[in-house]
């Protein structure tokens, strides 16, 4: 643990630094008005936005007034959800009608979204407050945090690392405590790995738990939205508003909502997670390696059982999601590609060109292996609530290290980050992120429970009671 | 008759003329910066590419999924 990270107390003075269902019960009780959750987060923003660059916009006059609002009408009795009141900033690519949504892109720069995403109204609804719009990869492209048009992201714990990305600014104000959550998304990797490179937990969801619409795409087979949060329990939270039916995206699955947070209190008991033999284990940097043994040894202390398990190659699911998603993406942005491409950063557009060297015949391919490749998943992990996995082979890299425009190894660095990711793009599955340790150096890492399809609850199970056991998540950077 | 050799990691060249037909004209430095950049994915694919059933169901993904979530 880093001399100047410090362990959040069980009753903090400034109402920035509760959690996310911690504000929500302390503002729903008025032991903590809106007004004041929001004025914390707002002077935390205040002091860390000139050093991490989280936030793409900060809108802190509205949001005093809806604040304000929300106060008045919990006192009229009046609350209009279970997060009534609670300021958040989202990941810039939700669309919020009437507000620019500029996508971390200098092409939707002056944009303002006409519509309202599914997952973000469902989080109005509940009564949220908008502090802003957070700091992101352009079109989500990327998975450091580099941005040509806004700058870099830093990193809560040391602003010369990444914060990784794409859903830089999520990663890096949940671990500053600047929001209590932040939606991010994830096509390749994009909540994984901020929740890994920040210290901060992170839901990667079945595609078709959450719906889409709304939400700007980057590989409409691939793409996946969820939260990062400062533990289990609030992912929890926000995925039982989040999920279900939406008739704007027939992908989203209908059904009753299981109850996720009541899954949070389960016990681990008779839980049994595998432990991978290859891929997963191969080519960890030795604080990686240690944090992911001893979150073995935790989970087996509190009553998993750990089973080794051989999963199918891992490195082809790679490159089938890869396939994938350069050529989404670049169908996606050819209209842009053509009419605007100056306006795309060198590197954005280097990797959106990528997606024209793919014949149709081998994206089809790619797509038609999916069915039998989870299916092939599914028989090896055939008993296993959960497998274990780093998040990345790494903690965060600096990013000099990672400057495409500069470090001579940097493409290389880059494609190591994302090597834990895709796999679970390809297959569609769920993957719970926690943090799991420090380095040395004081860099956080984090581990992933990969789950079965549509199986959240059981991974939040597991990855709460690995945080009723360890405090990595209740570990704080050095105030902004 | 026409031949089929084995998927092949694309060259430049098959780039830009793939490029070509999606209507976006590389320079050949570009060609070649792409070429080289999915050459990866391409090899780690290649053992899957020209393999799948004839009548394999298109919507197969979908179908394990929903036989996952009967369970």
């Amino acid at each position: 643990m880093s001399a100047s990270s410090l362990r959040l107390s069980s009753a903090p003075s400034d109402p920035a630094l509760l959690t996310l269902t911690e504000v929500a019960a302390a503002i729903a009780a008025r032991r903590v008005s809106s007004r004041e959750a929001t004025q914390a987060c707002l002077a935390r923003i205040e002091r860390a936005q000139p050093r991490l660059n989280a936030f793409l916009s900060i809108e802190a006059e509205t949001a005093l007034a809806a604040a304000d609002a929300a106060d008045a009408a919990l006192a009229r009795g009046a609350a209009a959800g279970p997060l009534h009141g609670v300021p958040l900033a989202h990941k810039d690519m939700y669309y919020d009608a009437g507000h620019v949504t500029t996508c971390g892109s200098k092409i939707r720069g002056d944009w303002v979204a006409p519509t309202t995403a599914t997952a973000l109204q469902r989080l109005k609804d509940a009564g949220t407050v908008r502090l802003g719009a957070l700091h992101m990869v352009e079109f989500a492209y990327g998975p450091t945090g580099h941005n040509p048009h806004f700058g870099p992201a830093r990193n809560a714990w040391n602003p010369d690392h990444v914060t990784g990305g794409s859903s830089s600014g999520s990663g890096t104000a949940v671990a500053a405590r600047l929001t209590y959550a932040a939606l991010g998304s994830d096509t390749g990797g994009s909540i994984r790995l901020p929740a890994h490179f920040c210290g901060v937990s992170g839901l990667k969801t079945t595609v078709g738990r959450i719906s889409r619409a709304g939400a700007m795409p980057l590989s409409q087979t691939l793409d996946t939205v969820g939260p990062l949060a400062r533990t289990v329990e609030d992912c929890a939270l926000l995925l039982g508003l989040m999920a279900g039916a939406d008739p704007a995206d027939p992908t989203a699955l209908g059904g009753p909502v299981p109850d996720y947070l009541a899954a949070t209190r389960a016990p681990l008991a008779g839980r049994t997670i595998g432990i991978p033999q290859s891929f997963y284990v191969d080519d960890l940097d030795p604080d990686v390696a240690a944090a992911f043994d001893a979150a073995i040894a935790t989970l087996e202390r509190a009553g998993a059982r750990i089973v080794p398990v051989v999963l199918p190659d891992q490195a082809r699911l790679s490159a089938a999601s890869t396939l994938i998603l350069v050529a989404e993406a670049a169908a996606h942005h050819a209209h842009w590609l053509k009419a605007r491409p100056e306006e795309y950063g060198a590197q954005v557009r280097a990797r959106l060109e990528n997606g024209f060297a793919i014949p149709a015949v081998t994206y089809l391919e790619a797509l038609g292996w999916r069915g039998p490749a989870l299916a092939a998943h599914l028989d090896a992990v055939a008993g296993l609530d959960a497998v274990l996995a780093p998040g990345a082979p790494m903690p965060a890299p600096t990013i000099a290290e990672t400057d495409l425009g500069g470090a001579p190894d940097a493409e290389a660095m880059i494609q190591r980050l994302t090597r834990f990711t895709r796999p679970v793009n390809y297959l569609g599955l769920p993957a719970v992120s926690v943090p799991a340790g420090f380095t040395a150096a004081g860099l956080p890492v984090g581990l992933q429970l990969i789950g079965r399809p549509f199986e959240e609850a059981v991974l939040l199970s597991i990855g709460a009671a690995f945080q009723r056991e360890t405090d990595f998540h209740t570990r704080l950077p050095e105030a902004p | 008759m026409t031949s089929f050799p084995p998927p092949a990691v694309p060259t430049p060249d098959a780039v830009a003329a793939t490029a070509r037909t999606a209507g976006l004209d590389l320079p050949p430095a570009a060609a070649a910066r792409i070429a080289a950049a999915v050459a990866p994915a391409f090899a780690a694919f290649a053992p899957v590419s020209g393999t799948l059933p004839f009548d394999l169901e298109p919507a197969t993904f979908l179908t394990v999924q929903m036989r996952e979530l009967a369970k």
